[in-house]
């Protein structure tokens, strides 16, 4: 044990090196692949298991520039003892559960292989002791959500997924570098404990700036408002990835970031008043679009987005080992519904809620995991999502009421899309075509795993808490009383939302509906970054490649080979053939020597 | 020396001679002029007091060259006797042949005394000098003629195989 | 120095002729004409820096070496006429 933890650096090594072998041996790996991709998320787990009380660190010198370096280390304590825990557990189901997903897939091997890369990536990024490792990790993480998205990359929609994925959050992503490099030009360094330690001593507007900056990174990692366009469209890849990386742990990585430097926040309240706002809007907004999808998996990545803006309201009143907790929570269920959807998919042939129903009686195993996992993320008691979501929602309120009330909506229509997803799909009639079975115990074993989780882990609130050096809050009840009583509301709107099989056109007033197919479409939002800066973009482009490329610099070089060429005719033309113009120019060769050598000897 | 009447005459026929090599339009015209060339070469030579080189001069080339000119342009056929030939003004050769002649005035000028001396030198000299210093020259001399002796006959001779 | 001027005006005049004549004769016979000038131009000094023996030695050998290079010269001219050549632009062997 002691072993492991002194190491903990394996936990990237392990996997890394795990990922080369495969990718290298993409067509010698068979179905052994999963199971040697299972070492590194075991791993992860064992390490965190071991450094809960705190773990290893160490640094090497990477750079050295002048008197500045820049250190590449590795810090264990309990923030990332519970990160790696998390990603090895929902790591270890996803990959387990992909056995029986990614069957017969032609890119088995490529696909565990960029989990594994994966893997190695988020261990970095949550054991990172500076902030370059950390930048690292993140930056790979959003390589390989590049490569899973883009999984399928036969399919158009897919590779356009992936490519915008990876342009909003690279728009994050710059404004996380600014932050690095204020906070480089402010200290001189890029470790945290430095970095952390010296937070007094700031000026407080390079304070606020970088917590910004650092803000704006979690964003577009995090897909909160306005960067939140690229994660419904990523539901294009493998739903075992969208299991793992965009509900448990890559999109969970900027509340960790936050999380993990949390002194620049705590100093700025600018910085938390961002945070609060963007994490509302988004908590809000995101509710009432998953209310209207109608892609099982577009459910779940709304309810994604607008779970992960509760994380960010409650880092934004101060309550960041609130936020952590409910992000342990949010992985355990959220990583369970995706792989039940995963299951549904698998079993029923379509993603689509409207073809779907009653699928209870053909998938009895899949139907309860996903009914435990809908409950825990409506917050009813006493599943996990029920603690965390009350502590969420009490410190929320008791700092910023307006918030708190915002927030508590969102609760009632999380109850309501669950709601209406669960009946579509499993109850009712059968629309479809009839012809669901029950997944393979590859797939199941991981589902009721994270069941088991999803209901426990409400009770581990005190513990995590203590490891993360807080003190826990107890619940209040009439808090508790007034949140269920919201959920199981909107539960019953949901259900009964559902009654008309996903259409809804029935008995609703024609306002509404524009109001609902507003919210469908995400409020147009993809649309106006489509024609204020995507479409503008690519018309720069087009003039860059048409007027810039190929009529100036083309030309340019064009014309350089022409004087080649011309050159060369021109010379060309002496060789006539005809001696006396040879000995012309002997002649003259000659006459010009006779001159410099005269003027030279003068 | 000084400069007599005689050096000039014997320049007004060079240059003639050599004038009407390069611009009469008449084969036998053109022989005429070479040969006066190189009548004034020998006269020249002989001014200078080389006699040797003046009967060399015309037992090699009036008697040799300028013959081997005359065999050649009648054994080209009888069309070609009396054939008038081409001649044209090309203002850069002209040039490049004006430029050539300026530059090595030039050139030669500084290096060159001023005037030349005719001193003259005997026989019995210049064959001491041929056998003695200047032996290696004189056997390549030789060996030049024997080696243009054969590549005369083999380019005849290959026509006459044919 | 009018010697010199005289022997340049020659050697000047016979490749105007070599430049510019189109019949192969032509060409040969102003090649000799230049040649001649040089000759001369040799004659005429060389006796100022060495023995005038010498000078004329030299210039003696100068003379052989020509007439035989006029020998080669004709030769070819035979072996061209043969093939019905006499001008110069119809000798393409060394077009490129």
């Amino acid at each position: 044990m002691n072993v492991l933890r002194e190491m903990a650096y394996l936990v990237v090594g392990v996997p890394l090196l795990i990922a080369v072998v495969l990718g290298l041996g993409v067509r010698v790996w068979g179905r052994a692949a999963a199971w040697i991709a299972l070492l590194g998320p075991l791993l992860a787990v064992a390490v965190g298991a071991s450094s809960l009380e705190g773990g290893a660190s160490g640094s090497v010198r990477w750079l050295a520039a002048g008197d500045s370096v820049l250190t590449l280390g590795y810090h264990v304590d309990g923030l990332s003892a519970i990160m790696l825990l998390v990603v090895g557990v929902v790591a270890a189901c996803v990959i387990v559960f992909s056995i029986g997903y990614m069957h017969g897939d032609r890119g088995y091997v490529r696909y565990f292989a960029i989990l594994s890369l994966f893997t190695a990536a988020m261990s970095g990024l949550v054991i990172a002791g500076d902030l370059v490792g950390l930048f690292i990790g993140w930056e790979l993480v959003g390589a390989c959500s590049f490569l899973l998205i883009g999984f399928w990359y036969e399919k158009p929609a897919a590779a356009e997924a992936a490519r915008k994925a990876f342009m909003v959050t690279r728009v994050g992503d710059a404004a996380m570098l600014v932050g690095l490099a204020v906070l480089w030009r402010a200290t001189g360094t890029l470790e945290l404990s430095a970095i952390l330690g010296s937070v007094g001593s700031l000026a407080p507007a390079v304070v606020t700036t970088a917590a910004v900056c650092l803000l704006l990174g979690a964003v577009g990692k995090s897909a909160q408002f306005p960067l939140h366009i690229w994660l419904p469209d990523a539901m294009e890849g493998p739903t075992p990835v969208s299991a793992l990386i965009h509900a448990a742990t890559m999109v969970a990585a900027g509340v960790f970031l936050v999380a993990r430097t949390w002194p620049l926040f705590e100093a700025s309240p600018e910085a938390r008043m961002v945070a609060l706002v963007l994490g509302t809007i988004t908590a809000l907004g995101a509710a009432t679009i998953a209310l209207q999808q109608t892609d099982i998996k577009k459910v779940l990545a709304y309810s994604t987005i607008s779970q992960l803006g509760f994380m960010f309201a409650a880092l934004g009143v101060g309550a960041w080992p609130v936020a952590i907790f409910h992000l342990v929570t949010h992985a355990a269920f959220k990583a369970l519904l995706f792989l039940t959807s995963g299951s549904v998919i698998h079993g029923s042939g379509t993603q689509d809620l409207r073809e779907m129903g009653g699928l209870r009686s053909k998938m009895p195993l899949t139907a309860v995991a996903w009914i435990i996992g809908g409950l825990a993320l409506a917050g009813i008691p006493p599943l996990a999502g029920f603690f965390s979501k009350d502590e969420v929602v009490g410190s929320v309120l008791a700092a910023a009421p307006w918030a708190g009330v915002a927030l508590l909506a969102a609760s009632l229509l999380t109850g309501a899309y669950v709601a209406r997803a669960t009946r579509l799909a499993f109850f009712g009639p059968v629309r479809g075509t009839g012809e669901a079975h029950e997944s393979p115990w590859t797939m199941t074993v991981p589902m009721a795993v994270l069941a088991v989780a999803a209901i426990g882990l409400g009770f581990a609130g005190p513990s995590i808490a203590a490891v993360l050096g807080a003190e826990s809050e107890p619940l209040s009840l009439g808090l508790a009383a007034l949140a269920v009583g919201l959920a199981g509301a909107g539960a019953l709107g949901g259900w009964l939302l559902a009654a008309g099989g996903g259409a809804y056109e029935n008995g609703f007033p024609p306002a509404l509906t524009r109001v609902w197919g507003a919210a469908r479409d995400g409020y147009g939002f993809d649309a106006l970054v489509n024609g204020a800066i995507v479409r503008p973009m690519a018309a720069l482009a087009r003039f860059t490649d048409s007027v810039v490329d190929r009529q100036g610099i083309d030309r340019v070089a064009e014309g350089f080979a022409g004087l080649a060429r011309g050159v060369g005719e021109m010379f060309a033309r002496t060789m006539t053939g005809d001696g006396q113009t040879y000995s012309a120019l002997l002649a003259a060769g000659a006459i010009i020597l006779l001159c410099i050598t005269m003027w030279l000897v003068r | 020396m000084s400069v007599t009447l005689l050096w000039w005459a014997l320049a007004a026929l060079t240059v003639a001679g050599a004038v009407a090599v390069i611009a009469t339009r008449e084969m036998m015209r053109m022989l005429l002029g070479l040969g006066a060339f190189l009548l004034g070469l020998a006269g020249f030579y002989a001014w200078y007091g080389f006699e040797l080189l003046a009967v060399a001069e015309l037992f090699v080339y009036v008697g040799g060259v300028l013959v081997l000119f005359l065999f050649a342009i009648t054994s080209m056929g009888r069309d070609r006797e009396g054939r008038s030939m081409e001649r044209r003004l090309d203002l850069g050769a002209l040039g490049i042949s004006a430029g050539m002649g300026l530059v090595l005035l030039v050139a030669l000028q500084s290096t060159l005394p001023a005037a030349p001396t005719a001193v003259g030198a005997s026989v019995e000299d210049t064959a001491a000098a041929l056998l003695g210093p200047l032996l290696p020259y004189f056997e390549l001399a030789g060996v030049v003629l024997l080696v243009a002796l054969v590549a005369a006959l083999a380019i005849i001779g290959r026509e006459d195989a044919r | 120095m009018t010697s010199l001027a005289l022997a340049c005006v020659l050697m000047s005049v016979g490749l105007y002729g070599l430049l510019t004549r189109r019949d192969i004769i032509a060409v040969l016979a102003s090649i000799e004409v230049m040649l001649g000038g040089a000759q001369l131009l040799l004659a005429a000094y060389s006796a100022s820096v060495t023995l005038a023996s010498a000078a004329q030695g030299v210039t003696l050998i100068v003379l052989a070496t020509i007439a035989a290079e006029a020998a080669v010269g004709l030769a070819l001219l035979v072996a061209l006429v043969h093939r019905g050549r006499t001008r110069t632009d119809q000798i393409e062997e060394v077009r490129g």
